[in-house]
């Protein structure tokens, strides 16, 4: 346990602690401190990273190399007019934002961004739930209710031709992400994202090796979850104007944002955590690479080690959502249903079965 | 195609990795963007930017009035008597461009028959903006010769 947090407890007493005071700190920290500054500064690191793939340097007028850019998209945003169309209903214009955001961040309750504390001490994740895995494919799939009503309280044919498109082709790719991680679910033989990763560290193996095919698959349907390129027909521009958030502006059109990029965190994080060995250093019982632990920071400082490995593999990670935005065209929208059903679901299929008949007769 | 290769296209996908290996190397090349104001392209030699009168030069044959498609340049003479020579001679009284309506064709520039020219657009600046309609934006005959560049952060010289 951290040791500054001693004399809390000291002061609080143990049930008052752990109870009240230590969810507390741990959501403040995933909110303030993990997910909304990550949000907003992809949006700074989207753009720099396309531009830099385009040849021009992105934003860099704002702050040293753009880095207050995303203060100042923050603040016009809200400043911006708040307009609701006339003919719109009302109710369900404004709640749909909020429908979209709120399950994403109830996401990251279950997140573990580093190892169960031993004994009494704080451990690194809001919450364990035995069935994590479960509560995660369940969750995210509410989020298709805000786009659905969005696209049809706007009442405009971008909004709804948007909002039908993308909340379809959410929910055919929800199938094959469900079923990409049951392979990593079947090795570590729980559904609760701790062990999984524990299970990963006593296999001596990230979950990728043996399950590529599914980490590429709930990569890919991770993707079009996130309404990204090269799935972004219900947003794209050129295509449906702005798709479901065309009539949003200002803070709403923020949350639609938010969701999104949040969204993003969300599909890097469980993936790093079921393939990637969560927050597990490269070669974890290698002896010889034991120093990359950070037992000899200061001042009891190791145990942010494991936070900052699960930080980088999720920043990878959206790097390389960001990387395939600016490699890749935009599917057609048949092309984009044909790709879900007609192939990545039989290779999660397939996936399942020959893991199963591995583990059955090897192992 | 082959077996194999429709395999390895379809599959193992390798040729979706060579477009992201494209770009993946484009982000370590140089930027091509020219960071403005701070840098400038110097436009092309036959560019056709703000004019400049010289009023010696001109000879008042309002050929330039005459070629202008739309009639912005303004020209007053008169014929006077030269003490000196003795002879009669043209002085330009009014010499004004609409700037406002100017699109910077070169026609003027192309009927003027003296040699060197007396009006002439390649001064190669462009940055003409003002924050006033008014201001700058009726062109008279001393500010035609005598104008400087701006914005006032540079300072070239105008040939």
């Amino acid at each position: 346990m951290p040791g500054f947090l001693e004399p809390i407890r000291e002061a609080l007493g143990e049930t008052l602690f752990f109870y009240g005071f230590s969810p507390l700190l741990k959501i403040g920290f995933v909110m303030f401190l993990f997910a909304l500054p990550i949000i907003t500064w992809m949006v700074l690191a989207e753009r720099k990273i396309l531009g830099f793939i385009q040849f021009r340097p992105g934003p860099n007028r704002v702050g040293p190399w753009g880095l207050l850019q995303p203060v100042a998209d923050v603040a016009k945003l809200l400043v911006k007019e708040d307009v609701i169309p006339r003919e719109a209903i009302k109710w369900a214009y404004i709640m749909a934002p909020g429908l979209v955001v709120v399950p994403m961040f109830v996401l990251f309750s279950v997140i573990p961004f580093g190892p169960p504390g031993e004994g009494d001490s704080l451990s690194f994740f809001i919450t364990d739930l035995n069935v994590g895995a479960l509560f995660i494919v369940a969750t995210a799939t509410l989020g298709v209710y805000g786009i659905i009503i969005s696209g049809w309280a706007s009442n405009s044919k971008f909004s709804l031709m948007g909002g039908l498109r993308s909340a379809a082709q959410m929910v055919s790719y929800e199938v094959p992400q469900a079923l990409s991680i049951v392979g990593a679910l079947m090795l570590a033989g729980s559904l609760s994202l701790v062990d999984i990763v524990e299970a990963q560290r006593s296999a001596h193996l990230w979950y990728v090796f043996p399950q590529i095919l599914g980490f590429f698959v709930f990569f890919v349907s991770g993707i079009a979850e996130a309404n990204r390129n090269p799935f972004d027909l219900p947003e794209a521009e050129s295509e449906l104007v702005a798709g479901f958030h065309t009539e949003y502006t200002g803070m709403r059109f923020a949350f639609f944002f938010l969701a999104e990029y949040g969204n993003m965190i969300i599909i890097s994080a469980v993936g790093t955590t079921l393939f990637f060995g969560g927050w597990l250093r490269p070669f974890p019982n290698f002896e010889a690479l034991a120093f990359l632990d950070g037992g000899w920071l200061p001042f009891g400082l190791a145990f942010i080690v494991p936070m900052i490995w699960f930080s980088l593999k999720v920043f990878f990670f959206l790097f390389v959502y960001i990387w395939f935005r600016g490699t890749f065209p935009r599917y057609r929208f048949d092309q984009l249903m044909a790709l879900g059903w007609k192939w990545l679901l039989p290779m999660a299929l397939i996936n399942i079965f020959v893991t199963g008949l591995v583990k059955l007769l090897l192992l | 195609m082959s077996l194999f290769k429709e395999f390895r296209d379809r599959f193992m996908l390798l040729d979706l990795f060579a477009g992201l290996s494209i770009t993946l190397r484009n982000m370590a090349k140089k930027k091509v963007t020219v960071q403005y104001p701070e840098q400038r392209r110097e436009p092309a030699a036959r560019f056709r930017g703000m004019f400049r009168l010289d009023e010696e030069r001109c000879i008042k044959c309002n050929l330039c009035f005459r070629d202008c498609p739309i009639d912005i340049i303004y020209i007053d003479w008169h014929s006077e008597k030269n003490e000196e020579t003795g002879k009669k001679e043209k002085i330009l009284d009014r010499f004004d461009i609409d700037l406002q309506r100017c699109m910077f064709c070169g026609l003027c520039e192309e009927g003027c028959p003296t040699e060197p020219k007396s009006i002439w657009l390649t001064t190669k600046t462009y940055e003409l903006a003002s924050y006033e309609r008014w201001d700058n934006l009726y062109v008279d005959m001393e500010e035609l010769q005598t104008w400087r560049v701006r914005p006032e952060y540079t300072d070239r010289e105008i040939e």
